[in-house]
């Protein structure tokens, strides 16, 4: 074989692919998962716009990055403890593959509900409220981007070491709810007083921003959102992986 | 080369020791049984050789590859049955195949061609495209099996593979395994039954309290078997004296008294029957139940452990 490293990343893609593929059949694309994906963000929504006169174009790149959020993290601690209770999470560790792969395959089914989700209030924008977007390239990137920073953040806690999948999805709205109080969304930093600086801290703030940055066309921010979301996106990614292989062999 | 070597393997949880140092080789295309009382270490065991758990101490191979540090290799050449059927029940059982395919890279061709072959043999193949979760427990063992076959593994590791299934279920699984044999897999096979073991396996190592034992072909348990047969009755009444008359009876090598019965054991149960039930009516006495079980495997183990198929029993005269 000419490249022995270049085929064994490609064989390992088809299989994160197909975890992706079972995980898109099994859990995500099933009528209860949309259900959950829109309702809680279209209720965020409704309590913190209606009555506060917020631009569209403030509110719709919030609501999608909330909406994003939800959806990409939610999955991941729901099917993973489930599969170890039917010990299917056992088939995928004691096949041939890396860590890494099955940590990217449960990713990338998170990453393509969290885009087809998020597509729901941005057309809602587009229809209803006359929101453009004005920078559509970087609206689709940016999509795909915290989506997989998202679906990497639920995977991550999806390694706690349990059978029962609502001790997991405790720990990840532990986490979740209070973010969308400290990202600048629905309150801003500058509402925020001294407190401000904590946005900086949170995950979803650079999502945010950038879909305000694409939707208003005003890029001046762009580069280091982009890089907030990366160093968020490797730090869950990392996480994840030696978490999930800790555990691994726990047993 | 051994198809699975195992060197002191060792697995601690906390305090508990799991399995203490075990070490035994099983040779390429044997039929090995892993025997043992529940709780004794054979999932433990098989979890360390597939990789599942970490050794504490100890080492093992499998095809010569390590299962720590080749883990790749070794993977790539063994299936694995566990003792619950870990199949998606919101998959076909088509799909379920495909997708063990895909784990093992498994090229599609092959994988179509395989998931084809082993839908029929297991008699799956009218029901291939039906959710899994309307099956019976009997065709999800099947497909579990399946699953750990898509790829052609060299070494099949099965955890009581027959565990809840019916009678023709289990017939038909181990009549699978036997062809496999046939074939040239290497097959691991943990089990707490005897039968199981006699009649499958090349050579049975016996695990109890995370020790093994002993490891012995099967023609030597069948001889243990054979002499450890037993007759177990209970009468109205349990008095000393009647339990020595019943341990007197012709036939009887040894006996062991348990809670309001006495288990006797004798080479030849239908006749040491015939011979209670002439006590019971020649002393006036009721039979409140009367059975011919087989050896326990504690039994078995006892009398491998001590290299004397008579010693069997605590009591022994």
């Amino acid at each position: 074989m000419k490249f022995p490293m270049l085929s064994r990343v490609f064989a390992e893609l088809l299989k994160a692919l197909a975890i992706a593929k079972k995980d898109a059949c099994m859990y995500y694309f099933q009528p209860q998962s949309f259900m959950m994906g829109i309702l809680f963000p279209a209720a965020m929504f409704f309590s913190f716009s209606v009555g506060r006169n917020l631009p569209a174009e403030v509110v719709i790149p919030g609501i999608m990055a909330v909406t994003i959020l939800f959806s990409s993290s939610s999955i991941g601690p729901l099917a993973v403890p489930m599969e170890r209770r039917t010990k299917t999470y056992e088939r995928m560790i004691v096949a041939p593959i890396s860590p890494l792969s099955i940590v990217f395959g449960e990713i990338c089914a998170g990453i393509a509900f969290g885009v087809v989700i998020a597509c729901l209030p941005l057309a809602i924008g587009l229809i209803f409220f006359g929101v453009s977007a004005q920078n559509l390239p970087i609206l689709i990137a940016s999509t795909v981007l915290v989506a997989f920073e998202f679906s990497a953040m639920g995977v991550m806690f999806s390694a706690v070491p349990t059978e029962n999948p609502a001790n997991a999805m405790m720990l990840v709205n532990l986490v979740r709810l209070p973010l969308i109080f400290v990202s600048g969304i629905f309150v801003t930093a500058a509402e925020m007083g001294v407190f401000g600086w904590i946005t900086w801290l949170s995950p979803l703030t650079y999502g945010a921003d950038l879909f305000r940055s694409a939707v208003s066309g005003r890029l001046y921010g762009l580069i280091p959102d982009v890089l907030g979301v990366v160093l968020f996106t490797v730090i869950f990614l990392a996480l994840s992986v030696y978490l999930h292989e800790r555990n691994r062999t726990a047993g | 080369m051994e198809a699975i070597e195992a060197e002191n393997l060792t697995r601690d949880f906390g305090g508990f020791r799991a399995v203490d140092h075990i070490s035994f080789k099983v040779s390429p295309g044997e039929f090995f049984g892993f025997l043992g009382p529940n709780g004794a270490g054979k999932t433990t065991t098989i979890r360390m050789l597939t990789g599942l758990s970490m050794p504490s101490e100890g080492r093992a191979k499998i095809m010569g590859h390590d299962v720590i540090h080749d883990k790749f290799l070794a993977r790539e050449c063994i299936g694995v049955v566990p003792d619950v059927s870990n199949i998606y029940d919101e998959l076909s059982a088509w799909d379920n195949l495909m997708f063990a395919g895909k784990l093992y890279g498994v090229s599609r061709h092959d994988r179509i061609r395989r998931a084809d072959e082993l839908l029929h043999l297991f008699g799956l193949g009218g029901v291939k495209d039906k959710k899994v979760k309307g099956f019976s427990k009997g065709m999800k063992r099947k497909v579990t099996v399946a699953m750990a076959l898509i790829h052609s593994p060299k070494v099949l590791f099965l955890d009581e593979p027959t565990a809840g299934l019916d009678v023709q279920g289990a017939r038909t699984l181990k009549d699978i395994l036997v062809r496999l044999g046939e074939e040239g897999t290497t097959i691991f096979l943990t089990t707490h039954t005897l039968d199981e073991a006699n009649t499958l396996c090349d050579r049975v190592g016996i695990i109890v309290k995370g020790k093994l034992a002993a490891v012995e072909a099967p023609e030597r348990l069948k001889r243990i078997v054979r002499m450890s047969r037993s007759v177990e009755v209970s009468l109205d009444s349990m008095t000393p004296r009647v339990i020595d008359s019943l341990a007197s009876l012709s036939g009887v090598s040894s006996y062991r008294k348990s809670g309001d019965k006495i288990r006797l054991y004798t080479s030849e149960p239908s006749e040491l029957s015939e011979a209670i039930l002439d006590y019971a009516r020649g002393n006036g006495r009721r039979i409140v139940s009367i059975t011919t079980p087989g050896p326990t495997l504690e039994d078995t183990f006892l009398a491998i452990v001590n290299g004397n198929s008579e010693a069997v029993g605590d009591d022994r005269r």
